[in-house]
């Protein structure tokens, strides 16, 4: 199938490859249904997209290609919510505020996007652990 | 929206489960002691407006620049 995307040209996902966000994305509730589709043009970064909204999209990064010490703990009503069974499941990203200057792109590494790849669902988890923040830079200073 | 004054000690249960009792007044701040089943997720409302905001300011913006990114 193919998703037209105003930022991103034409996506191409199979039905099984929609993951639900059941709670949808904090500021953007009434959007459940995603895709995350390659990045064209750094294979670093991913793309999720509504499959609902052709306007609204984000840049996800995997945050071990730049901080293999990430961790956090699942509490009990998440691994409930995405029917997580075992760790296999899960993988994290997080998600990428541009900026016209390359220093300033930033990760959310304080609320990252939880998927159960298996059972296609997904959340915005908020942590608590003050290490991380919403605005992690990517590039760092010298 | 229920507004209810509570002294230093008092107590307020919310549901079955919720319980936040008042631990301290100061100045600026109150202390509050909240006891809540494992499940229920507690945080502040600054960091949820703050992760509303960013993930509004992540929705826009050039990606161009990305396509030179190296970490």
């Amino acid at each position: 199938m193919e998703l037209k995307t105003k930022v991103h040209g034409i996506l191409e996902y199979c039905e099984q490859d929609i993951i639900t966000f059941d709670k949808g994305i904090p500021g953007f509730e009434e959007y459940k249904k995603f895709i995350i589709a390659p990045f064209k043009g750094n294979e670093v970064f991913k793309v999720l997209h509504s499959i609902d909204n052709e306007e609204l999209g984000f840049i996800l990064i995997s945050p071990f290609e730049f901080m293999k010490e990430y961790e956090f703990e699942l509490s009990a009503s998440i691994i409930e919510q995405l029917k997580v069974e075992n760790p296999e499941q899960v993988a994290v990203y997080n998600l990428i505020t541009l900026n016209s200057d390359i220093k300033k792109i930033t990760a959310n590494l304080k609320a990252p996007i939880v998927v159960n790849v298996e059972k296609k669902l997904a959340h915005q988890v908020i942590l608590s652990d003050e290490r991380y923040l919403v605005k992690y830079p990517l590039i760092k200073e010298e | 929206m229920l507004v209810l004054k509570r002294k230093t000690g008092e107590a307020l249960k919310i549901g079955e489960d919720i319980e936040i009792t008042v631990v301290k007044i100061g100045d600026n701040a109150v202390k509050l002691a909240i006891d809540a089943p494992q499940g229920v997720t507690i945080l502040r409302t600054e960091l949820i407006k703050e992760v509303i905001s960013e993930n509004k300011e992540a929705s826009e913006g050039s990606i161009e620049l990305l396509k030179d990114l190296k970490l």
